[in-house]
């Protein structure tokens, strides 16, 4: 199992939904309304008058051998709509109950 | 969740509730009344006490004065003004608009019958009336007659007003100067004297024979039956063989002593329309009964009503008031989808867009739909102010949805998904909107507080526009990114369609527009100062124009009547002035083809009917009711027709003093020109008299003015009897003996009634016309006495010609003359400016004062009231500004946009050759908030570009580049909302072309000057730079 944090622009909520769903990824932990910025290109998303977007975050652990067909569909996403900013990441699960 | 995403993930739940707006909406549309004005109560209330026999000043001092001093405290009262006259005191009372008048009624009341043991003891009770504006007649008619002439009344009676008065709405019909049977029996006094007889003896004979009297029971066998004496006059050629007395003898026949005449009552006064004998037919409605409704069912009924007509009686109408109403609601609704038809295609030009300009184009019907549901709930009418505000609203309506999509659109275009970016894109947008909506409605919505009665006019307008606004802003936060979400797609036009090849062009147009506006805004901030300069300067020269901008009160306007009145000579006879009237109605009827009827009438009628009323009467006056062809049928208006009837009248040598009113204002203090009025205050009547003649006349010197007026008339010639009662009381009489014994022989008797067909008739007895002419005739009258003998008028009474004080006038309790004066080819404004002159090296003795009157001070009192309301709503517009800004200089810089509206406006009004006055006044308190719009948005996005790291330049360019077609379209959108207002030409519409074209003028001005000032100023003033600077501190401090 792997923990993989998707934040990406809230714009793409319903599409990022839509691919764990394909993947029958039930699990996950959201999160809405959160700020980022990237750490070298794109806007940032602060919700302010002058930066207005906003992320929302997701939460998910992945059986291994669907870590790396999520990733992939994350990125041809990315691919599309370069300037909405979505991005992910994957660590390893230590222990769980 | 909020608002929009609710909106958006619930699309039925959305189109189910506007679908219910726009049912209640239309619901409300079809049973709105339509109407000229909002309803407003005229603020009046008279209060007319006669005292029989009185002169003016006796009445003045006795009755006025302290009548007026009781209600002097009445709470609301704006001004007070009396006449007292001859036998009769009016006070009128003129309360703010909006008083309550059922309270003030009752106030006045109380205050009268506290006052009332002051008044003479057979004073009679003082009457108080209250002004309506249903006293105002609906319609007024003429029925022309030949051979039916003499019947004319019965018939009208039975066969036109009956009908009428059973329409519901209908509150009163009646006819003047229609002609009264009446059989009159004209004595010669020469034979009356001969056989000893008189007037009164006469009258007795025929009462006593024209009789029916029940004479007991018969009993008849087993019968009863009741016996009855039928001495009533079968038919009226039976009086003149009535014998009245025996002269040794022989019977002496009516017909010896007098001519009998079955005709009309002998009433002096003149009636004709088109130059056929007629009546006038004037119908009045309840108060709650709305006019066009009325209207139209009148004209209903009188189509079957004609056919049951005798055929030489014609109908006309004279005055229709709901036509003019449904001309002009008729045009504004032109106008209405002219703009719309405008606002469409500018949208369409700029998005370039179909699917984008339906969606911002839904929100104008549902915001205007919003206001007729307003309108409903309200009780207001469909009326020229609720339409016009429309009008006005409709250029705004679709801006917070043009911004709205405009950010939708941008989010789709970097790839978002439609229900992400319909509400994400709207959350964004949704605090810029709401607040630049608030400036809108931080200007309409204090124009529902103005008193006066501007504000009756204005209230309807604020609360209108607020609400279509308002109604846009939810339908831009919901409806909006609803529709987006949905129907909404990105993906380039197909350059080989229609539309794909418009949005082509239309882009390419637009971006070598943002090309062209950099280049200028570059040069601007390179050369600041300079800029600053030539702003400064066209703004200070504008003011120049000012000298040659008229102002007045209200424009004139068209509504296709006039009226005139004709003076002859004081104690003119009625004869004479026929002659003259006859004259004037044929050259009217054959010069002016405009006229349809020419309505005239002389002499005073019945003195008794509502009518006299309305309008002053007198055997030497001669009114004309005229009226015109609609406006769009004709060339001239009816000021340019006036001008030439004044010619005419003119020339006419016999005239003394005349004046042409178009648009009939006078009495209905709405529509018509100006007025321009001089109040002259003073005791002393010589005194007031010689300042209102010097008054006169220097008015008569400047170009302009017209119709000129003196209200105090002349001292008027009357004859006086003066009985010496030494003389009187030997022959056992009495003055009212004598006062009756005149009185029947040249008035009339009325000796008893003669009944044909259930109609009763007058039979009046009295000395034959060619014996009631000279003083010589008064002073033969014989008088029999009580013993029987016969006394000559001259052997106990003389006759002198005296002159009868004047009318004296006053208001707020000080006696006044007034000199007024109509106004044609120039404006009130500039005529007060030359007058002003002339009053300075004028000699006004002490005691006296001069102060404007008529439009003047409304004109006056309302602009004080706009300007107040101006500052009112310049300080609301900077607090939402700074308020949304967080920021004291900003709303400053935009608020430089302000005064070259006012240069927009004044350029404008020049070149249309319009005035400044309420309407165009309104048009600039608008201004105000939709100036500042523009600054808005410039200024918020520049701000947001410094906020994201550009330099000021940078900001400034890029920033003024990027909101380039927002400003143009929501500007271009207001600004051919109003076109049709100015463009279109037609009933009404004369009052709102100065709104139209202030906007007008005071946006495109204030549009380009914003686009290049307002970023100059910007980078002068550095705010960017030193909130950057403030930013870099505090990161550092962090």
């Amino acid at each position: 199992m792997k923990a993989v944090f998707i934040s990406y622009n809230q714009s793409l909520t319903f599409e990022v939904q839509a691919i764990l769903d394909k993947l029958s990824i039930r699990g996950f932990t959201q999160w809405m309304d959160i700020k980022g910025k990237g750490s070298d290109k794109g806007e940032p998303h602060e919700g302010t008058h002058t930066w207005p977007e906003l992320n929302n975050a997701h939460l998910s652990m992945v059986e291994d051998e669907k870590v790396d067909l999520l990733l992939a569909q994350i990125k041809t996403l990315d691919e599309k709509v370069p300037a909405q900013g979505l991005r992910a990441f994957v660590w390893n699960i230590e222990n769980s109950i | 969740m909020s608002l929009y995403s609710t909106a958006v993930k619930k699309p039925v739940s959305v189109i189910m509730i506007f679908l219910g707006v726009i049912i209640f909406g239309m619901y409300s549309y079809l049973n709105l009344p339509v109407d000229f004005f909002p309803k407003m109560d005229p603020p009046y209330i008279s209060v007319m006490t006669s005292y029989t026999g009185a002169n003016a000043e006796d009445i003045e001092q006795n009755i006025t004065k302290i009548l007026e001093d009781g209600m002097g405290t009445l709470t609301n009262l704006k001004k007070m003004t009396s006449t007292s006259k001859d036998n009769t005191s009016v006070i009128a009372l003129e309360f703010e608009w909006g008083t309550d008048l059922d309270n003030a009624t009752n106030e006045v009341r109380d205050a009268v019958s506290l006052v009332d043991k002051e008044l003479p003891d057979d004073v009679e009770n003082p009457i108080i009336f209250r002004l309506s504006t249903s006293m105002i007649p609906v319609m007024i008619m003429t029925a022309s007659a030949e051979e039916s002439y003499i019947g004319i009344s019965d018939i009208l009676d039975d066969k036109l007003i009956q009908p009428l008065n059973r329409i519901e709405g209908v509150g009163s019909v009646f006819m003047i100067g229609a002609p009264i049977r009446a059989i009159n029996i004209n004595v010669d006094p020469r034979k009356l004297d001969a056989y000893q007889l008189s007037v009164e003896q006469i009258g007795q004979v025929l009462a006593a024979n024209n009789i029916n009297l029940p004479s007991g029971n018969l009993e008849m066998g087993k019968s009863d039956i009741p016996l009855r004496l039928e001495g009533e006059f079968e038919n009226s050629s039976v009086i003149k063989n009535i014998i009245i007395s025996n002269a040794s003898g022989h019977p002496v026949y009516l017909r010896d002593v007098a001519t009998v005449q079955d005709s009309l009552k002998d009433i002096k006064s003149y009636e004709r329309a088109n130059g056929h004998k007629t009546v006038r037919i004037m119908v009045q409605k309840t108060s709650d009964a709305n006019t066009v409704t009325v209207a139209n069912k009148i004209k209903e009924k009188l189509k079957k009503i004609k056919q049951t007509l005798p055929p030489d009686i014609k109908i006309e109408t004279l005055l229709d008031t709901s036509l003019n109403t449904q001309a002009s609601i008729s045009n504004l609704t032109e106008t209405i989808l002219y703009a719309l038809f405008f606002v469409v295609i500018v949208v369409m030009l700029f998005l370039g867009r179909w699917r984008s300009t339906l969606i911002v184009a839904l929100s104008i019907p549902i915001s205007l739909i919003a206001g007729f549901i307003y309108m409903y709930i309200s009780s207001n009418t469909i009326n020229i102010i609720t339409l016009s505000s429309l009008s006005i609203a409709i250029g705004m309506v679709v801006d917070d949805s043009i911004v709205v999509l405009e950010n939708i659109t941008k989010k789709l275009e970097r790839g978002g998904f439609a229900r992400e970016s319909a509400i994400y894109g709207t959350n964004e947008v949704s605090l810029a909107v709401i607040a630049s909506t608030l400036t809108i409605v931080a200007v309409f919505l204090p124009l529902t507080m103005l008193g006066g009665m501007t504000g009756m006019i204005f209230k309807p307008l604020g609360w209108v526009v607020t609400i279509a606004i308002a109604t846009s802003v939810i339908v831009a936060l919901t409806l909006v990114p609803m529709l987006s979400s949905t129907i909404l797609k990105y993906k380039e036009p197909d350059k080989n369609t229609f539309t794909g090849k418009l949005y082509f062009l239309s882009q390419a147009m637009l971006t070598k527009m943002d090309d062209f506006y950099e280049n200028i805004l570059k040069w601007a901030v390179g050369h600041r100062w300079l800029t600053i300069a030539g702003g400064t300067f066209i703004f200070l020269s504008s003011l120049f124009l000012l000298k040659f901008i008229g102002s007045e009160f209200m424009p004139p306007q068209d509504n296709d009547q006039i009226s005139a009145q004709v003076k002859l000579a004081q104690g003119v006879k009625l004869d004479e002035t026929i002659k003259t009237a006859h004259y004037l109605d044929s050259l009217f009827s054959a010069k002016y083809p405009e006229f349809t009827v020419v309505s005239s009438s002389a002499g005073v009628g019945d003195e008794n009917s509502l009518a006299s009323m309305f309008q002053e009467t007198g055997n030497y006056i001669i009114t004309y009711t005229i009226a015109l062809k609609p406006f769009n049928e004709r060339d001239r208006n009816i000021f340019e027709i006036g001008e030439e009837m004044r010619h005419d009248i003119e020339k006419l040598p016999e005239i003394e003093k005349f004046y042409v009113d178009p648009g009939s204002s006078k009495n209905q203090k709405m529509g018509g020109g100006s007025k321009m009025e001089v109040k002259i205050f003073g005791e002393n009547f010589d005194k007031t008299n010689l300042v209102a003649e010097e008054i006169y006349n220097a008015l008569k010197k400047i170009k302009g003015t017209k119709d000129l007026l003196i209200s105090r008339d002349r001292e008027k010639a009357e004859m006086k009897l003066l009985i010496n009662q030494e003389k009187m009381t030997f022959f056992g009489l009495n003055t009212t003996m004598v006062a009756n014994a005149i009185r029947n022989r040249i008035t009339g008797l009325t000796a008893t009634k003669y009944k044909e067909d259930g109609n009763e008739y007058d039979v009046i007895v009295r000395y034959d016309e060619k014996y009631r002419h000279s003083t010589n005739d008064i002073e033969n009258i014989s008088i029999i006495t009580p013993t029987g003998k016969s006394v000559k008028v001259s052997e106990i009474a003389q006759l002198k010609h005296y002159y009868a004080l004047p009318n004296i006038e006053r208001e707020n309790k000080q006696r006044l003359v007034k000199v007024s004066s109509a106004i044609f080819g120039t404006d009130l404004g500039s005529i007060q400016q030359e007058l002003d002159k002339k009053l300075e090296t004028m000699d006004i003795p002490d005691g006296v004062s001069i102060e404007y009157g008529g439009s003047i001070e409304d004109m006056q009192d309302s602009f004080s009231d706009l300007f107040m309301l101006m500052a009112l709503i310049i300080i609301l517009v900077y607090i939402v500004m700074a308020s949304q800004f967080e920021s004291l200089s900003e709303p400053l810089i935009i608020m430089f946009s302000i005064p070259f509206a006012f240069t927009g406006v004044f350029i404008s009004l020049y070149l249309f050759n319009a005035t400044i006055n309420v309407i165009s006044m309104i048009g600039m308190v608008m201004l105000v908030g939709i100036v500042v719009k523009n600054g808005i948005v410039l200024v918020d996005y520049i701000n947001l570009l410094v906020d994201k790291g550009n330099s000021l330049k940078q900001a400034v360019i890029a920033g003024g580049r990027s909101r380039l077609r927002p400003v143009l379209m929501t500007s271009l959108t207001t600004i051919l909302a109003m076109l049709p207002m100015i463009v279109l030409k037609g009933s009404g519409s004369e009052t709102w072309r100065p709104m139209g074209i202030t906007v007008f003028g005071g946006l495109i001005f204030s549009t380009v000057i914003t686009l290049v000032l307002i970023p100059t100023i910007y980078t002068v003033f550095g705010v960017g730079k030193i909130k950057r600077q403030k930013k870099a501190i505090e990161q550092k401090t962090v």
